[in-house]
């Protein structure tokens, strides 16, 4: 142990003495401390407006004048997806999702705002997150800090002398490997410790579950991501014969996992698992609730099924005889009905979507930078999984809201009255207020096994391979 | 101490060292001589295990080094032709660094005493490496032997391209270690170095060690015919 201590803290010290070392890691630091510094800005603004327009929203519709209750229904509401604390750090899907969702009857809208509809073309490279930071730059630093970890002692000789003390080759290298990872834990801990303790106490953390849990598990995976780094580098710098070599290398394998996997996961999902443009889904949507779905019978004809129904349970021969206004009852029914019909459709484009990211999670077998941006949006509540759940949660709530006015049209009103019956504020205040929690870290954790079982392979195949290569270990590389 | 028992190293069908017999006991110090590719840093690294023998064994403290590498190098300080030193640190940071993996941990004071009296300029003691000169690298590595009070040195042309004055400092530095009971081998070009200051010498020609005598039994006229002699058959 004193051995490794020893080896730790001349390699760090050799480290720090390096000025390109020095200089990157003041170049790295800046980045952080800007990522985060756009992040928490960015993050107060939309909080800010997040939480105004939902107050603002939310007055609007209490306040709303007397009306048919469909009319209301119509009139709908705007319902925001809360910034979480965490998404300062990683932006994720937010910037091209949005946040906003317009919610009212019988149409499912999209998100809107997306802040990406405001950049240039630079978005294709993504925003200064400090998860990019993180995820990309962090690689960099680390490949230009161990690249010659091996190849410098073998071209200066200082590794025929290292080798010549009573010391075994692995040893080295786990001193190399330790003396790298606490240079770069560093940067690393400092920051997720201010976060956790920050959390801890943040008005908003009842937004996201489970925050300081999520908070230490980004801080596990990224340091499993760096050791993940740090091993390859070593591993290459103990196989090459120079720096050069070594340093060509592991850029290569930089671009390899950044660039090449990662377009070429997203386009063989998209070849493989074609999704429907929006225009495609929206009509065949529209066309199945009018037509019926897969056999169902037709709009026209599930209304006169309905008026059947209706008049049988209550045993009268028209329509003006019920007690109730059938327009809320068939409005409802066709409420009911397109969203069957919605939920058939976005249970196949979800499944599409999925069928897509299986393809990018076992790319994580290939690339662990895809492990972790996965992983650290999942945790940070910015991937697609937390869309689609914001997604059910608005679309739940729509559906209450809707039901509601359609039913208290049914109810209180007598059939063949529409615009002559105003529902006023008492039943605006029975629509609760929109809140939303995102889904438990445990469902994040089994939605992404995958990418967690591949980060933990690609460490133990590295150690394995740096451990087997020192006992092989030739004259010729001394 | 040191012993090649029908030591052999191929590669291929190139012979490096050739079925070297050689015991060097304690307070000796044998002279390997020979022109390049003689097999003189093949047994050198044969002893420091970082090749392994064909056939036949290396002993280190009547240890087998291909069985216990680990304890061998322990008692092994080695010095190269051309000591390498980390480059971004002092000397005192270098030595301080070596002893502590041989676990030999000493003091600040004492290390730098031990490099002062290997001939290190007390003003190069805090100096980075990389204004040092070859000389100065090797008066580490010597310190670095006595420092850890290594019972064996392994010395692979120590005073290539020393200028005369550091090689006899060099030489005085092995004859006071001889006399503490340290078993040197050294490989060297030089003649009046091995004659000066070997207690044995060999000549190695071809992987083969052709001659073995005492340095006492002859002259330095005699040792210069002898080698002369087997280098031009």
């Amino acid at each position: 142990m004193k051995v490794l201590t020893l080896l730790i803290k001349k390699e760090i010290k050799i480290a720090l003495r390096q000025r390109l070392i020095r200089i990157m890691a003041i170049i790295i630091v800046l980045l952080l401390s800007t990522a985060l510094w756009a992040g928490y800005i960015t993050y107060n603004q939309q909080q800010e407006n997040v939480e105004l327009a939902q107050e603002q929203r939310r007055i609007e519709w209490l306040h709303q004048i007397d009306k048919n209750p469909h009319t209301a229904a119509h009139y709908g509401t705007f319902v925001f997806k809360p910034k979480t604390l965490l998404s300062l750090f990683d932006f994720g899907l937010d910037t091209f999702t949005g946040t906003s969702k317009y919610l009212e009857a019988h149409y499912q809208h999209e998100f809107m705002f997306r802040p990406a509809q405001e950049y240039s073309s630079t978005i294709r490279f993504g925003q200064l997150s400090a998860a990019l930071v993180f995820q990309l730059l962090i690689p960099l630093l680390v490949i230009f800090l161990s690249f010659n970890s091996f190849t410098s002692e073998r071209e200066n000789g200082t590794l025929r002398l290292l080798m010549s003390q009573h010391i075994s080759y692995g040893t080295i290298a786990t001193g190399k490997i330790a003396a790298i990872l606490l240079i770069l834990f560093s940067l690393l801990v400092p920051l997720f410790t201010v976060a956790l303790i920050f959390s801890n106490n943040y008005i908003n953390a009842n937004v996201i579950q489970d925050l300081s849990f999520r908070i230490l598990l980004l801080l596990v995976l990224y340091a499993l991501y760096i050791v993940i780094f740090v091993s390859l580098s070593v591993w290459v710098s103990m196989l090459s014969k120079t720096g050069r070599n070594s340093l060509l290398i592991l850029l290569s394998i930089w671009v390899f996992f950044a660039v090449i996997v990662p377009k070429t996961a997203t386009g063989l999902g998209t070849q493989l698992t074609p999704l429907p443009s929006l225009k495609i889904f929206r009509n065949t949507i529209a066309d199945d609730i009018k037509n019926g779905l897969e056999g169902d019978l037709s709009a026209s004809e599930r209304r006169k099924e309905l008026e059947k129904t209706y008049l049988k349970k209550y045993q009268k021969d028209s329509l003006h005889q019920l007690p109730i206004n059938f327009l809320g009852i068939s409005l409802q029914a066709g409420e009911d009905y397109a969203a069957k019909v919605y939920d058939h459709h976005w249970q196949k484009l979800e499944q599409t979507i999925e069928k897509q990211n299986a393809i990018s999670s076992w790319a994580s077998f290939i690339s662990p930078y895809i492990a972790i941006r996965n992983l650290s949006m999942a945790l940070t509540s910015t991937d697609v999984n937390a869309y689609f759940h914001f997604h059910k949660h608005t679309e739940v709530y729509r559906r209450n809201l809707v039901k509601k006015m359609n039913m208290d049209l049914a109810k209180n009103s007598k059939n063949g009255e529409f615009f002559e019956y105003k529902a006023n504020e008492n039943l605006w205040k029975t629509i609760a207020p929109f809140a939303y929690t995102t889904t438990s870290v445990n469902r994040v954790i089994a939605s992404y096994f995958i990418e967690i079982v591949a980060i933990f392979t690609w460490i133990i195949l590295l150690l394995f391979a740096i451990y087997s290569y020192s006992k092989k270990i030739k004259a010729s590389y001394v | 101490m040191l012993q090649a028992i029908d030591l052999t190293k191929k590669y291929g069908d190139f012979t490096a060292v050739k079925s070297l017999n050689l015991s060097i006991n304690p307070g000796q110090i044998f002279c390997l001589l020979g022109a390049n590719g003689a097999g003189k840093s093949t047994t050198i690294n044969l002893f420091l295990n970082f090749i392994g023998a064909t056939k036949g064994k290396a002993l280190v403290g009547n240890m087998d080094v291909k069985s216990n590498p680990q304890k061998t190098k322990g008692l092994i300080s080695y010095i190269p032709e051309n000591l390498m030193l980390y480059k971004s640190l002092t000397g005192l940071e270098n030595l301080s660094f070596f002893c502590g993996l041989s676990r030999s941990p000493l003091n600040k004071d004492e290390l730098e005493h031990i490099l002062l009296k290997s001939g290190l300029q007390p003003d190069f003691i805090n100096k980075r490496v990389h204004s040092y000169s070859k000389g100065m690298r090797q008066k580490v590595g010597i310190a670095l032997a006595r420092a850890r009070n290594s019972k064996i040195l392994l010395l692979d042309e120590p005073t290539s391209g020393l200028d005369p004055k550091a090689s006899n400092e060099f030489s005085e530095l092995l004859l006071e270690m001889k006399e503490k009971g340290v078993t040197i081998l050294m490989a060297t070009h030089d003649l009046f170095r091995a004659k000066d200051t070997g207690t044995h010498i060999g000549i190695m020609k071809e992987g083969q060690l052709l001659e073995k005598f005492d340095t006492g039994s002859v002259s330095f006229m005699d040792l210069e015919s002898l080698y002369l002699k087997h280098m031009k058959n």
